[in-house]
């Protein structure tokens, strides 16, 4: 019977139904979870690029979330409200890294100027060498920068190279992801500061 | 037929997997992923351990679905185990360990192409019986896993100056960091001083093959 041809084709249909079976049962008992743990890592980006992530647990930080920070049109960038006044933007930085899709947010002062801060909540970039745009340490290279009016609000230069105000250095060995995350991210900052005109009126 | 056909004793089969046939250093398979994930300790852990519970669950599916397999379509059906197994794998680390999730990105999809899976399940699991299988896969997972790491420490130690994240003495401070090794080429340095090395303690007996 083995041997039959038919009996090929019912063995293969009918373990990839089976396992078909397991599988979707699996996604939709996870589903609900997955959707969670990535709008919890959006929350905690938001959160981190306005520096206010700082040791608190999962459960703090969707609670400060919800708190204080409301979404702007557009469901793409959002505020930050304290004390019922305005304490800073969270500008949704996103596009094509190397690899994959980068997003994150840049936590912007009252200002629109000064830069809080920078957070990912998603990059599938080289381990050790594009993925450290996740590091602290290239991380911190965005506090306090002032954006440049100009066409490049921030600018990534190569190692050792001399910074101004509204530059930060790139990592050896990532040219590739650094390129793209500048690109990305003054794509991002200049469509939020032509659209945020309109908002200042509200 | 098979070389390992019939009847080897489970103390063989362990050692067979872990030292004389070894997949990464003797058999020379899974060298993609081994290129890939070992520039940072964590990854390749988690990596080696994904691999090894898919590797065995592989085998042991594979070995039990042997006597009703056709096989003119047995690997098609052995792709499709793989390919099950790994999706479990990754929509479970989605659900419940997302930040290891993000730092594996795109490796851990790929353990379906990984050909010791493959390898094992067409050479030991589709004639063997479902125990001997299992510990088949197991152990080289767990080959593959101590050459991953033999790979991934030098690498992180000598490039990054840390190990498993930690800064270490003398390699984060004096030690000016060879980000070659972090980057692919590194992988291949090493990789081909490792297989040399083993190679060297015990050399391949060329006897009846």
């Amino acid at each position: 019977m083995r041997e039959k041809p038919w009996y090929a084709v019912a063995y293969m249909f009918g373990i990839t139904a089976f396992l078909s079976f397991l599988i979707i049962g699996l996604a939709r008992v996870t589903a609900e979870r997955v959707r969670m743990n990535e709008e919890l890592a959006i929350e905690r980006a938001v959160l981190q690029a306005l520096q206010l992530a700082e040791g608190k647990t999962t459960e703090e930080i969707h609670r400060t979330f919800v708190e204080k920070i409301e979404p702007l049109p557009g469901n793409d960038n959002y505020r930050l409200v304290e004390n019922g006044s305005l304490a800073g933007y969270a500008v949704r930085v996103a596009g094509k890294g190397y690899w994959a899709p980068i997003g994150g947010f840049i936590g912007l002062k009252p200002d629109r100027q000064t830069v809080i801060g920078i957070a990912f909540y998603e990059q599938s970039e080289t381990p050790g060498l594009g993925a450290e745009i996740t590091s602290p340490a290239f991380r911190r290279q965005f506090q306090g920068l002032e954006l440049s009016p100009g066409p490049q609000p921030i600018e990534i230069r190569p190692y050792g190279a001399e910074l101004e105000r509204h530059q930060v250095h790139a990592i050896s060995g990532a040219t590739q992801t650094c390129t793209r995350l500048e690109y990305l991210v003054n794509e991002d900052l200049n469509r939020w500061r032509q659209s945020a005109g309109g908002e200042e009126t509200r | 037929m098979s070389p390992n056909g019939g009847t080897l004793g489970t103390r063989q089969i362990v050692f067979d997997g872990l030292w004389h046939n070894n997949p990464v250093f003797r058999q020379i398979l899974g060298i993609c992923s081994t290129l890939a994930v070992t520039n940072l300790v964590l990854n390749t852990l988690v990596m080696c351990a994904a691999l090894t519970l898919v590797l065995s669950a592989s085998c042991l599916t594979v070995s039990l679905l042997r006597r009703f397999t056709p096989r003119n379509i047995r690997m098609m059906v052995q792709t499709l185990v793989i390919a099950f197994y790994v999706i479990i794998v990754d929509t479970s680390l989605k659900g419940y360990w997302p930040d290891m999730s993000t730092a594996l990105g795109p490796y851990v999809g790929l353990i379906i192409t990984n050909c010791i899976i493959m390898g094992r399940c067409e050479a030991f699991a589709g004639t063997n019986e479902p125990v001997p299988a299992m510990i088949d896969g197991f152990f080289n997972g767990l080959g593959y896993s101590i050459l991953l790491l033999a790979i991934a420490l030098p690498r992180e130690l000598l490039g990054m100056g840390s190990i498993l994240g930690f800064p270490m003495p003398y390699f984060s401070t004096v030690w000016d960091k060879w980000i070659i090794m972090v980057m692919p080429p590194g992988a291949f340095f090493t990789l081909a001083v490792i297989i040399w090395v083993c190679r060297a303690i015990k050399p391949r007996e060329e006897t009846a093959a």
